[in-house]
């Protein structure tokens, strides 16, 4: 009985280190990219096979992006509450409120293009192929035909 | 005393059957409960090399492929999460707000 528990015991530990062992290899990956400073930026160089030459260069271009993101975002915020405001107080569809729908598409065609732009940037700096690819699925992701459009 | 005894009562209807029955039933062996049998079995079959091996063998392979499962889908989940957080990022559109 004591040699038999034995052998119970031991299955059951080497089985829960092997779970341990394996569990921890295969997700040290996804680990080092949460480690890293951009989480993001890091899925991107592994997911995108990047050297580290053109990583540098597609972190430089990063940076240089997001302060006019930022700038963007403030714009959209601000057409958004002067649009937000106007429709409180609407009846009807007044000159003021197409004025400022026409101002809301010019700058989500200015905030596209940018984005775009900055795309296709950063394809320019990967391999051709990872370029493509890259290419492909960022325009899936935010150019799709429901882009902004709420999911059921 | 008991040659002089006598009694009018009569036995219960199949009197004779259900002690017969009783008979059988205190002589029936007694099944074994089940962690009896378990640790029968532990002590006594478990033990053989053969059946050792492969029984932690069979433990260690179910360890890898819960592990391997688990940590692959731990690794899509955080590959996709962090794709989405390079494009809110990008996007003033879906950019997070402060």
């Amino acid at each position: 009985m004591k040699r038999g528990g034995f052998i119970l015991v031991l299955g059951l530990v080497a089985a829960a280190a092997a779970y341990g062992c394996v569990y921890l290899a295969c997700t040290s990956s996804a680990r080092s990219f949460q480690r890293s400073e951009k989480p993001e930026l890091a899925w991107l160089k592994v997911e995108f096979n990047l050297s580290d030459a053109e990583f540098k260069r597609v972190s430089e271009l990063h940076a240089a992006y997001l302060p006019k993101c930022r700038e963007m975002c403030t714009q959209i915020d601000v057409q958004n509450s002067k649009l937000q405001k106007l429709l409180a107080a609407a009846t009807d569809v007044s000159p003021e409120i197409e004025r400022e729908l026409a101002e809301s598409s010019r700058l989500r065609t200015e905030c596209q293009t940018m984005m775009l732009r900055h795309f296709f940037q950063v394809s320019q700096t990967m391999p051709p192929e990872q370029g493509r690819r890259y290419l492909s699925w960022v325009k899936e992701k935010t150019f799709l035909p429901d882009y902004g459009m709420p999911k059921e | 005393m008991l040659k002089e005894w006598r009694t009018d009562a009569t036995l219960p209807p199949r009197f004779h059957e259900g002690v017969w029955r009783r008979i059988e039933w205190a002589q029936a062996p007694v099944a074994p409960s089940v962690w009896a049998v378990i640790a029968q079995w532990i002590g006594t079959v478990l033990p053989r090399p053969a059946l050792a091996a492969s029984y932690v063998a069979v433990l260690v392979a179910i360890g890898v492929t819960v592990g391997w499962a688990q940590a692959h889908q731990e690794t899509a989940r955080v590959k996709d999460e962090l794709s989405q957080r390079y494009v809110r990022v990008l996007d003033p559109y879906l950019a997070p707000r402060q």
